[in-house]
């Protein structure tokens, strides 16, 4: 009958015990630290409202007085870029605000697309001055060309009326 | 476990075999290979650029699929989770299924995170923004590294099944939570272009094919690997209880011997 007695320590030729796996323990251990950041960041983002310009003063937590990311369309015509400060005016449902960032807007940034201002009113001169401005792009997506040809389309259009 | 004594290892059949591939893996392999040519042709070259995002849109081929095969992988652990519980046989091979599933998943996952922060830089202007979409694709990924840490820690094959599986069909439930979180929150994520649940796609026929192309592409890597890596798993496994079984072997030689 072989001999199946657990060996002690003091054994010979007993191996060394193996040591814990630490590195599992180690990650989780970050995993949850990271879950927290997360959840932490999330909460203190959502502090700043989110708020449609046409909400300012009607919808729950879009105060005038209060920091707000605002969302609205830049209207055309109306950027204005002079010495590294740029203003022009969004539009969200018939209602407008005008807008001070003091920079250049990054990403896309152009007329007639959506941005989120982050920033506060200043009520002397009830414009939105911003400190970082999002440009917040739609779930559409159409070819360059296609626009092309839709203009080269209503250009024959009007040629057709006699307008051109 | 099996605690009988066993052949050695390089007398089993099993250690002629050079590797995990099969004729079958391999014909997957290369329509995978041929499917991401595919992929760089009509991404990179014939899809037209976009209106607004010009060039930058390309990303989409690679982000869109990346984040549905990470969902897609994730489900596949949670369902070979299920599978592994709430049969009988309590079979391992579902849950190395779940664990390589969930492996590649959190490599899919981060691709998600990389290049759609790349995409914000280029179109939002910022790197990243603590919004809906983005925090809780984060959290997500969080929680999936969680999985493979608690599958690594100490204890046996059955152990590990056990806790991952549980582990495994909580963790799908964020799934919905991320999909539907620009909806249920106001985001600068924009809303889902090809799931909309109204069926209303609002996107370019070239480049809704080359993204279909991608997931295609995308897909076939995801099986490929998943094949692989699940049985590179049960060799681990084998060579795991082997080990032990050749310890047992030497213990009863020692009896045998005195």
């Amino acid at each position: 009958m072989s001999d199946l007695t657990p060996r002690t320590a003091g054994d010979p030729g007993v191996p060394a015990p193996r040591r814990r796996k630490l590195l599992p323990i180690i990650v989780l251990g970050l995993v949850l630290v990271a879950g927290g950041v997360i959840v932490t960041q999330f909460l203190r983002s959502a502090v700043d409202y989110y708020c449609n310009v046409d909400e300012i003063g009607e919808r729950s937590g879009c105060d005038a007085d209060r920091r707000l990311r605002l969302q609205g369309v830049v209207e055309r015509g109306t950027v204005v870029s002079e010495a590294g400060d740029t203003a022009f005016d969004i539009t969200f449902n018939d209602a407008t605000v005008s807008v001070f960032y003091n920079g250049e807007p990054g990403g896309i940034f152009k007329e007639c697309i959506p941005v989120v201002v982050h920033g506060n009113f200043d009520s002397a001169t009830d414009t939105f001055l911003g400190d970082r401005v999002e440009v917040k792009h739609s779930d559409e997506y159409v070819a360059v060309n296609d626009e092309r040809l839709t203009e080269a389309d209503d250009l024959a259009d009007e040629c057709d009326t006699g307008s051109v | 476990m099996t605690t009988t004594p066993t052949e050695p290892l390089a007398d089993t059949a099993a250690s002629h075999r050079s590797g995990t591939g099969t004729p079958a893996t391999r014909v997957i392999g290369i329509a995978a290979v041929v499917a991401m040519g595919w992929l760089i042709a009509f991404g990179l070259g014939f899809s037209p650029a976009d209106r607004d995002q010009e060039e930058a849109v390309r990303i989409l081929y690679v982000h869109v699929p990346t984040v549905w095969l990470a969902y897609l992988a994730f489900i596949v652990t949670a369902v070979c989770s299920g599978l592994y519980l709430f049969t009988k046989k309590h079979s391992l091979g579902f849950d190395r299924v779940a664990g390589a599933s969930a492996e590649i998943g959190v490599v899919f996952m981060a691709l998600t995170l990389v290049t759609g922060m790349l995409w914000g830089r280029i179109t939002w202007g910022v790197f990243w923004q603590w919004d809906a979409r983005l925090t809780t694709t984060a959290l997500l990924f969080v929680t999936y590294i969680g999985y493979l840490a608690v599958r690594n820690l100490e204890g046996g094959h059955q152990q590990r099944a056990k806790r991952s599986a549980i582990i495994g069909l909580l963790a799908v439930m964020e799934i919905p939570l991320v999909h539907f979180s620009v909806e249920m929150w106001r985001s600068l994520h924009q809303d889902a272009s090809v799931a909309d649940p109204t069926g209303d796609v609002k996107m370019d026929g070239l480049m809704l094919f080359s993204l279909f192309v991608g997931v295609i592409a995308f897909t076939l890597l995801y099986v490929w690997l998943l094949l692989h890596r699940s049985r590179g798993m049960a060799m681990q496994d084998l060579i795991d209880d082997r080990g032990l079984d050749h310890a047992l072997d030497a213990r009863r030689s020692e009896g045998v011997t005195a």
